[in-house]
């Protein structure tokens, strides 16, 4: 069995329950979820954005990195778990098609690959000391974690956005290779 | 530098509003075509009553007698709700009369899209699918326009 024919199989089962179907079908609670997703993710990536910024040098190099880094992170996890569970629930109500979006599949991976480099970002900052704490720069290996940082978010949200289009949902029959990729089913039944 | 730090503030402001503005909905002119309207009398088949966009799926009986399978983009099922469209308002098989503007998309696999503009039920009871304010074409019948 393909990948892809589990991930459908998994998707379609979340569809059959009935907290599912009330997601989708609301008329309140989609809209509430949706909006509180984005804006958690603005204050979550707002406050990661500025650290970020800060060790490029780009945003208030008078403040010590470690004291902004300190004072932000409460907000920033906060706003991160909101966004979490706002997301898994906007995917709870749609999962066949948002499973099967090339979108979804793109921000999936490089999630994955903001979260290996946020590890690897903080490895280095505890390797790399309190030294450059007051320099305006940090060093050299931290701000391509910074730099890496600004790109996959902004990268995550754009595809966060772009699920909302259909040009390459299943039923539209994509092109190869953007229909393996994206997940379509030649004999799917629900779309 | 400081120049740099301004221009990177506001570009990231601007998406930051830009991505907020527009999550509810995509953009009509992304998938709908302006300039290609559509009429559809035909049977209700099925309805997806799903955020944040509903499909009301249609069978319209060609010139030839052939069913075409159509399906009608709507608003949300609240903005259907507030037009006077609900679950239980639109039984399959119910005959209905939709007008609204073909998808980009023309293939019609494996159905032909649109975008619905109005909804004429059987008892001639017409209402507004909640394009408005999409970027959709406006004509000022929809008292919601903006």
């Amino acid at each position: 069995m393909s990948a892809n024919q589990i991930i459908y199989d998994l998707a379609v089962w979340l569809d059959t329950h009935s907290q599912s179907t009330a997601l989708h079908e609301s008329f309140y609670m989609y809209n509430w979820i949706e909006s509180t997703h984005v804006l958690a993710l603005m204050i979550s990536l707002g406050m990661l954005f500025l650290i970020d910024l800060r060790m490029l040098g780009l945003a208030l190099p008078d403040i010590p990195a470690s004291t902004l880094a300190q004072r932000l992170s409460l907000p920033m996890l906060v706003g991160f778990g909101v966004m979490i569970v706002t997301g898994l629930m906007l995917f709870y109500a749609i999962p066949v098609r948002t499973s099967q979006s090339l979108w979804f599949r793109i921000k999936i991976v490089l999630l994955i690959a903001a979260a290996i480099n946020a590890w690897l970002f903080h490895r280095r900052m505890r390797a790399a000391g309190t030294d450059w704490d007051r320099m305006q720069k940090a060093p050299r290996a931290l701000q391509w974690g910074a730099g890496l940082s600004l790109l996959f978010w902004a990268l995550i949200v754009i595809c966060g956005r772009l699920i909302a289009y259909d040009w390459f949902d299943c039923r539209t029959s994509p092109i190869e290779p953007i229909a393996t990729v994206a997940g379509c089913l030649i004999d799917q039944a629900q779309f | 530098m400081r120049y740099i730090q301004y221009a990177l503030y506001l570009t990231l402001s601007l998406a930051a509003i830009h991505s907020w503005q527009v999550l509810a909905h995509h953009a009509f002119s992304a998938e709908f075509d302006k300039d290609a309207p559509v009429t559809l009398e035909g049977k209700v088949t099925k309805i997806e009553w799903i955020n944040p966009h509903a499909w009301i799926h249609l069978d319209v009986i060609g010139d030839d007698g052939e069913a075409v399978a159509w399906m009608v983009e709507g608003g949300t099922p609240n903005t259907l709700l507030r037009s006077g469209i609900h679950k239980n308002s639109l039984p399959i098989d119910s005959e209905i009369i939709v007008r609204g503007y073909r998808a980009n998309d023309k293939t019609c696999e494996p159905a032909c899209k649109a975008n619905g503009r109005d909804l004429t039920f059987a008892d001639g009871r017409k209402v507004f699918m909640g394009s408005s304010g999409t970027g959709a074409p406006s004509d000022g019948a929809d008292p919601r326009d903006r």
